[in-house]
């Protein structure tokens, strides 16, 4: 008996000697029973066949009738091993209509797997989360929160001892700069070590939170992983209209908006029932990626990549995991395959989104957003239109009577135009020409052929090659004055470009205008003088088919601006692109030059085209009166039927125009319709515009499996999913964004509170509990106090994912409140302080330490929002990293108090980020960041020292200080008691004043010097002091600024 | 097991190991010197980029077949950017040099001169035919992703023997190439790494490097604040108990900060140089790079990379007689006067300077067409299928041709070089094994050579 098993261990020591190490289950095994089995036999209840769960370890290892699906150590015993190796193939799993196989090296791994005891280990991060209770302590009396507990025993474990606590002035200013990104003003700090109150230091926190400086700086955390820039970041790199977004997440943090809704409404506001109007602007966040529209790149190519990097930034953000690895292979350690990564990217490819961003401002979709005071006015009127809109329909319904009435009477027999003839400048149809109701002499055209409408009745004129119509000797379009161009066109199949109607002066680089098919999307483009050419044209859904007629009118309001410019293909008003620019054009495109039908002039013709009732009239014509335009070629060929005989449709088409032309009720409501989109593009006008997220309807979902990353490499075709590894999507939720940010923040997702908590764990104590905060997957670092992320975690979750609430449980806790002295035995055990055996103490982000120069030295403004301004940039910065026609080739330089903005307000060039926040790591904003290096750099100490933004501060810091107090000391104390929220103490006091007599002796004896050290930047100094004073203060000042405990936390 | 397991089961994958010590260091200064795998045969590179693509038919790959079939279709092609036509024989004559008697355009004259030091690789091969994936090939290793440039990989490895001076500079005349700054990021690099571009046309030293001098106080008040300031600091890390490494590095960046205002003035001000010395250097733009780039190397920043200029000065897809010589004109004199400067000074056996472009030229010429050479018949198109870069320096076989491409130039087709292998042989002889030579981003250890690149034994002496 010893014997034998003896020889058995001997056995399996032998064979695991030759075997190697067991397959990794999450690695290798569970991708193949995912793949094969989980269909039938996992997660979905739906699917599943004989109650078989292959998923979870508890349901795989249960003995059923037949046997246990895996006996552990046994692979020949197991019911899986033996049904996937099964010899006969009816019983072979998986079953053929599966239409899936295993290969003999993956029935190998799942039998070496079992035989080595099927070690069944998730990785630590797919885990769902679970509150665990707060460990026991030694030192009972230390913790003040339950975080404490966990931080404590983990030091007492290593032999450690917190630190004692900091002093309230310490405290003051770290929490002020942790909540609010600034330091405390003087009267914030010494209330504080005044208050005697046991919950002195709650209000503190209360105090802080409640001010909107919180959302600025939460919001700039967040800012870096939504990668928001003010350009599109690649190639021309234009401006991008879009801080909206910046001013929502703000307000987001500032009203503080559960995180799981702040996350539905950026990835699916615009899913939601009835979104608001804040609800849309949140999906910016998905739009803040790179684009580009360079000429050459290929418009799949392009969405592929949006597509990942919104896969990519999901991962990164939600998960933490690199999901982009498994772009072009399955990833290779966390359980990611490929299919995962394109089923994630499935969701964010049903956009609408142009892949070409147009080099313009305002790629769509694009959003109005109204200024703060007219947004209660705005909704008003959205309101009062869609009442009016009811209104009308009422009137319509209401004028039956009489229309029937007028439709048997003569009147409609006579009918001789659309809209009335005095509006009308031409109209074309086939051997009839009219120019203000002047019949003229049709022009000469070879290769000009009448043919048939899209009427029976109604005949065409058909463009042979090259043929085209002239008319001389008037301008027809002008800047000042309002015009609507209105056709029936056929497109023809030869070739995607196409010219409709122009009107171009060769004799001035082709100032005019010209309404064009480009890629068979219409489009109108303005030639001004001076030269520039804006072109108006449809989205790319709205490319039209060829050999079909369309209804195409563009009408234009005389405004001299592009957003007067309006676009209708078969009466439907179309989002077009390229017309938000809300600046005054720099010129006319009025030219004398010949009006040209089916040609530009210039070679470009409408071969094989052909025009049925053109119409240019000299105003701009409304949404409904182009419906009116669109029917004229019915009314025109019914005019003379019977009643009796007449069609729905040509009833349809006399009713309108009675309505508009005759009927005055429905005249009167369409004018007060008319009034209020007046009032509504006004208010427009005067608002921001900003980049939302709009899904497509025309389809649901998708994406293909790209071979290596490939975009014109399609394989199989997937549908939005949730990452296999991961719990599935929940029945009930939809399978798009919106599901998907449901399912983000849902209680099964192991993953996203996890994430966020230690984020904001990051943003206070600089390193994460996971330092890898943009990875827990198998390759990111492990947490350093798991039960705590956990703890925090569920904590955050059970608490609505209140965020205010959550940051204040840290700040409350003991470890947060340690001084962030060092002892050596610390340096030795606890080197990065991971374990928070003392305080939290490094260097503030590039913002926070210019923010804080302004804030001390009184420059800084505070306004809250609105657009990006540039302050203070060495010249040149810009020109030499931009293309000669961006639109941010120059920096110019802004004036007054809009230098002294908070930083998250400047300008951010994606290809030219703000140099000095640069120096300071700051990402450039082309990717998501959701961890900055910290590194210390000599440019660093050229920036804090040199730079003209630090040393006007410095000036205005000394300045303020001279104008205050008489006496050195005091005006130290001044400076400090800003800076460093306390007071030198005698010693730094006795060198400070050594370098000051110095500095002053220097001053003294050079007037020029002490006047360069003082006309610093824009703002002037006080001329009332003695500049040899002032120069000297302010090198002390400049000096202290500089000092590492001010530039740290 | 294999090695695979073993590393993943560690946790650990290809690199992490044998970087460990780089990133312990980086942890107080980014920039300190660091040693790599094993001993360098040069420590430094000078990379003379002739962006736009030079014409290797025309310089150094001499392709007397190409008058036999002198306005006849080539026996085959190759698809290239453009529609190319008969072949196009070298308006140029080539010539033997020196001892080893290396063949070299006459468009050259000086240079050729120096033919002995030279490593001539004719059998170079990029992977597409356009500018923008060539350069970001040549310089970062990658045609489509965001990758770090090879001087941001030298830094980040080696560090930089000169901290009053940035360890990667690029010097670039008038305005940008191609692809501008993305020729030298960082990517996932720390940023302390990017290449500090200067623009040379630019002489003046304050337009070269921002804020290098205090506009609003004098270098005497300055030094005089930073005692002041270290002063403070010093006594706050008193406070601290004495050790803080985070603080003693700031207090550091701050005296060498002060120091780089003194230095980098000096560095770049070539007007310190003798005359006999600039005179051998010649007139010009790019005599006054290349000898600026020489004071930087000499100092001891890590990789100097000098661009041609601005676009794309080296694209001739029209008169490659007129544009070769102009341009070669203008470099002939200044790199033949460095490599005898630098090796007289024995500054050249520490360095490596590597001449080329991102791609050579078609032997065909190229088709007229609107627009870009309309009416010209005598340009050539990109071709990335063959094309002749050359070395030199520190640990580089001399007077060395290596490889060829067919009987008319189009491709390499003997000991073929492509661009991964270049830098698996130029971080070889700067001490490197590029497949260990890694950094973890985003959950995978990355290379500049990719998962691709051999080191080609034969080009090293």
């Amino acid at each position: 008996m010893i014997r034998q098993r003896l020889s058995f261990l001997i056995a399996i020591l032998a064979a695991s000697a030759i075997q190697a190490a067991p397959p990794d289950f999450a690695r290798e095994v569970r991708p193949i029973l995912s793949d094969a089995c989980f269909h039938c036999h996992g997660p979905d209840p739906a699917t599943r066949m004989m109650g078989l769960r292959l998923d979870l370890k508890d349901a795989a290892f249960t003995p059923r009738k037949t046997g246990a699906p895996i006996v552990p150590g046994d692979a020949k015993a197991s019911l899986v091993y033996q049904r996937i190796a099964h010899e006969n193939p009816t019983r072979r799993m998986p079953p053929a209509s599966s239409h899936k196989t295993l290969t003999p090296k993956q029935i190998a791994t799942i039998k070496a797997w079992i035989d080595a005891g099927a070690p069944w280990k998730e990785h630590w991060a797919f885990v769902p989360p679970s509150k665990p209770k707060p460990p026991a302590v030694i030192n009972a009396a230390w913790p003040k929160t339950p975080i404490d507990r966990f931080i404590l025993a983990a030091l007492e474990k290593q032999g450690l001892t917190p630190a004692p606590p900091a002093d309230r002035r310490t405290l003051a200013r770290r929490l002020s700069l942790d909540i609010t990104g600034l330091p405390p003003s003087p009267q914030d700090v010494e209330a504080f070590v005044r208050d005697l109150s046991p919950n002195a230091y709650e209000k503190l926190i209360d105090k802080f939170m409640a001010s909107p400086r919180w959302g600025e700086h939460r919001g700039r955390y967040w800012l870096d992983a939504a990668r928001y820039a003010d350009t599109h970041g690649l190639h021309i790199d234009n401006f991008r209209e879009m801080w909206p977004y910046r001013d929502w997440v703000i307000r987001a943090f500032n009203r503080n908006q559960p995180f799981h809704q702040f996350t539905i409404e950026q990835l699916a506001g615009d899913l939601l029932p009835e979104p608001t109007m804040d609800q849309l602007i949140a999906t910016g966040f998905q739009r803040c990626n790179v684009t580009t529209n360079e000429g050459g790149v290929i418009p799949e190519e392009v969405a592929a990549m949006y597509a990942k990097d919104r896969a990519d930034t999901t991962g990164a953000v939600f998960l933490g995991l690199t999901v982009g690895c498994a772009t072009c292979h399955d990833h290779k350690f966390d359980p990611i395959t490929q299919k995962d990564f394109y089923s994630l990217t499935a969701f964010y490819r049903n956009t609408i989104q142009d892949p070409l961003d147009g080099n313009i401002s305002d790629t769509p979709p694009v959003i109005v957003v109204p200024r703060d005071e007219d947004r209660p006015r705005w909704q008003q009127l959205s309101e009062h239109e869609t009442r009016l809109i009811a209104r009308r329909e009422t009137v319509r319904k209401a004028s039956l009577p009489d229309f029937g009435r007028w439709l048997d009477g003569d009147a409609r027999r006579k009918l001789a135009s659309p809209l009335e003839p005095a509006d009308e400048l031409l109209a074309l149809n086939p051997g009839a020409l009219t120019v203000r109701n002047q019949p003229k002499p049709f022009p000469d055209s070879e290769g000009l052929k009448t043919g048939p409408a899209h009427l029976p009745e109604i005949r065409a004129l058909y463009f042979a090659e090259k043929s085209q119509l002239e008319l001389e000797n008037f301008a027809a379009f002008e800047a000042i004055r309002p015009f609507t161009v209105s056709a029936w066109i056929y497109v023809p199949k030869k070739s995607d470009n196409y010219t409709i109607v122009s009107q171009l002066d060769p004799q001035s680089r082709g100032r005019g205008l010209a309404l064009e098919l480009n890629g068979r999307t219409p489009a109108l483009k303005l030639t001004t003088q001076p030269n520039k050419t804006f072109t108006i044209r449809a989205g790319p859904l709205d490319r039209l088919q060829p050999e079909r007629w369309y209804h195409l009118a563009a009408s234009y309001d005389g405004t001299r601006r592009l957003p007067g410019i309006d676009f209708y293909i078969d009466g439907k008003l179309i989002a077009a692109e390229g017309r938000n620019d809300r600046t005054p054009l720099p010129g006319d495109f009025k030219t004398y030059a010949p009006l040209r039908i089916a040609s530009d002039g210039r070679g470009r013709f409408f071969n094989g085209g052909a025009l049925a009732d053109l119409r240019i009239l000299t105003r701009a014509v409304t949404p409904e009166e182009v419906n009116l335009l669109r029917a004229w070629p019915v009314i025109e060929s019914a005019r003379t039927k019977d009643t009796k005989t007449l069609t729905e449709a040509e009833r349809e088409a006399f009713h309108a125009w009675y309505l508009h032309r005759e009927y005055s009720n429905f005249m009167n409501v369409s004018d007060e319709i008319r009034a209020v989109r007046e009032e509504r593009r006004d208010i427009a006008f005067r608002g921001a515009v900003t980049h939302v997220q709009q899904e497509r309807t025309d389809q649901k979902p998708f994406a293909h499996v790209l071979y290596r990353g490939a975009y014109d490499q399609l394989r199989d075709k997937v549908e939005p999913a949730a990452p296999s590894a991961l719990p599935p999507m929940p029945e009930g939720l939809p399978r798009n964004r919106l599901g998907l940010a449901q399912w983000l923040v849902s209680d099964s997702n192991p993953l996203t509170a996890r994430v966020t908590v230690n984020r904001f764990w990051q943003e206070v104590f600089g390193t994460g509990l996971v330092r890898t905060s943009e990875d827990f997957g198998s390759q990111g670092q492990p947490p350093v106090h798991p039960e705590l992320l956990d703890w925090l975690a569920v904590d955050f979750r059970e608490n609505n994912w209140d965020v205010k609430r959550f940051f204040k449980q840290i700040f409350l806790s003991a470890a947060y409140r340690q001084s962030a002295a060092a002892t050596p035995l610390k340096l030795e055990k606890d080197p990065e302080n991971l374990l928070l055996s003392r305080g939290p103490r490094f260097r503030m982000d590039a913002e926070v330490v210019r923010d804080s120069a302004l804030a001390v030295s009184g420059l800084l403004n505070p306004r809250i929002g609105g657009a990006s301004v540039k302050p203070y940039q060495p010249d040149g910065l810009w020109e030499t990293v931009a293309m000669p026609v961006s639109d941010t080739r120059f920096y110019v330089r802004d004036a007054g108090d809009k230098l002294y903005r908070r930083s998250m307000y400047t300008f951010w060039k994606r290809s030219a980020p703000p140099a000095s926040m640069d120096i300071f790591n700051a990402p450039s904003r082309e990717n998501c960041t959701v961890r900055r290096e910290r590194t210390n750099t000599p440019l660093q100490a050229l920036v804090t020292l040199n730079d003209v933004q630090f040393f006007e501060a410095a000036r205005a810091l000394a300045q303020a200080a001279l104008s205050e107090a008489a006496t050195l000391d005091k005006q130290l104390d001044h400076m400090t008691t800003r800076v460093l929220a306390r007071l030198f103490d005698l010693k730094e006091r006795a060198v400070i004043k050594k370098a000051h007599a110095d500095f002053l002796a220097q001053y003294k004896a050079n007037p020029a010097q002490a006047k360069d050290a003082i006309n610093v930047g824009e703002s002037a100094p006080d001329p009332t002091l003695d500049p040899a004073q002032l120069a000297a203060l302010t090198m002390v000042a400049n000096s202290i600024l500089n000092l590492d405990e001010a530039v740290n936390k | 097991m294999t090695r695979r397991d073993l590393l993943s089961k560690t946790g650990m994958g290809f690199g992490l190991t044998a970087l460990a010590p780089l990133l312990a260091e980086n942890l107080t200064d980014p920039l300190a010197p660091k040693q790599p795998h094993f001993a360098p045969r040069a420590k430094r590179v000078l990379h003379l980029f002739m962006n736009g693509g030079p014409s290797h038919v025309d310089t150094f790959d001499p392709k007397p077949a190409l008058k036999k079939y002198a306005g006849q279709p080539l026996p085959f092609t190759f698809r290239t950017e453009r529609r190319t036509g008969a072949a196009f024989p070298s308006p140029f004559e080539f010539k033997p040099h020196g001892q080893s008697g290396i063949e070299i355009s006459e468009v050259w004259p000086k240079l050729a001169e120096m033919a002995d030091e030279l490593c001539v690789i004719r059998s170079m091969k990029s992977e597409i035919p356009n500018h923008e994936p060539s350069l970001m090939l040549m310089n970062c290793g990658e045609v489509r992703q965001v990758r770090p440039s090879m001087g941001s990989w030298l830094t980040y490895g080696l560090g930089t023997e000169n901290k009053n001076l940035p360890g990667f500079v690029v010097l670039c005349p008038n305005g940008l190439p191609v692809q501008g700054t993305e020729n030298w990021r960082s990517a996932f690099l720390p940023g302390v790494y990017q290449g500090t571009r200067i623009d040379t046309a630019q002489t003046d030293i304050e337009k070269l490097i921002e804020n290098i001098k205090p506009k609003f106080a004098t270098l005497k008040d300055q030094r005089r604040q930073l005692d002041l300031l270290s002063q403070l600091n010093r006594r706050h890390l008193a406070e601290r108990g004495g050790e803080d490494q985070l603080l003693e590095s700031r207090i550091q960046s701050f005296e060498m900060a002060y120091r780089m205002q003194m230095e980098a003035e000096e560095a770049f001000d070539i007007a310190r140089e003798p005359e006999s010395v600039r005179k051998l250097y010649g007139e010009g733009l790019q005599a006054r790079q290349l000898l600026i780039a020489r004071r930087l190397l000499e100092r001891g920043v890590r990789m100097v990379q000098i661009w041609s200029g601005a676009g794309q000065p080296w694209d001739h897809h029209d008169d490659v007689a007129g544009n070769v010589r102009r341009l070669a004109n203008t470099f002939d004199q200044p790199i033949a006067a460095l490599l005898k400067d630098m090796k007289q000074s024995g500054l050249l056996d520490e360095t490596l300077i590597v001449w080329g472009g991102e791609f050579g030229r078609t032997p065909t010429v190229e088709l007229p067409d609107n627009g870009a050479n309309s009416g010209m018949n005598n340009g050539r198109d990109h071709n990335p299928y063959g094309f002749s870069m050359w070395v030199a320096g520190g640990g580089i076989r001399k007077g060395y041709v290596h490889g060829a491409t067919d009987e008319f130039g189009f491709a390499a087709v003997e000991k073929v070089v492509h661009v991964h292998d270049l830098h698996a042989t130029l971080l070889h002889l700067l001490g490197f094994d590029h497949t260990r030579f890694t950094f973890r981003y985003a959950g995978r250890d990355f290379r500049l050579t990719d998962v691709a690149g051999n080191v080609v034994k034969e080009l090293i002496a």
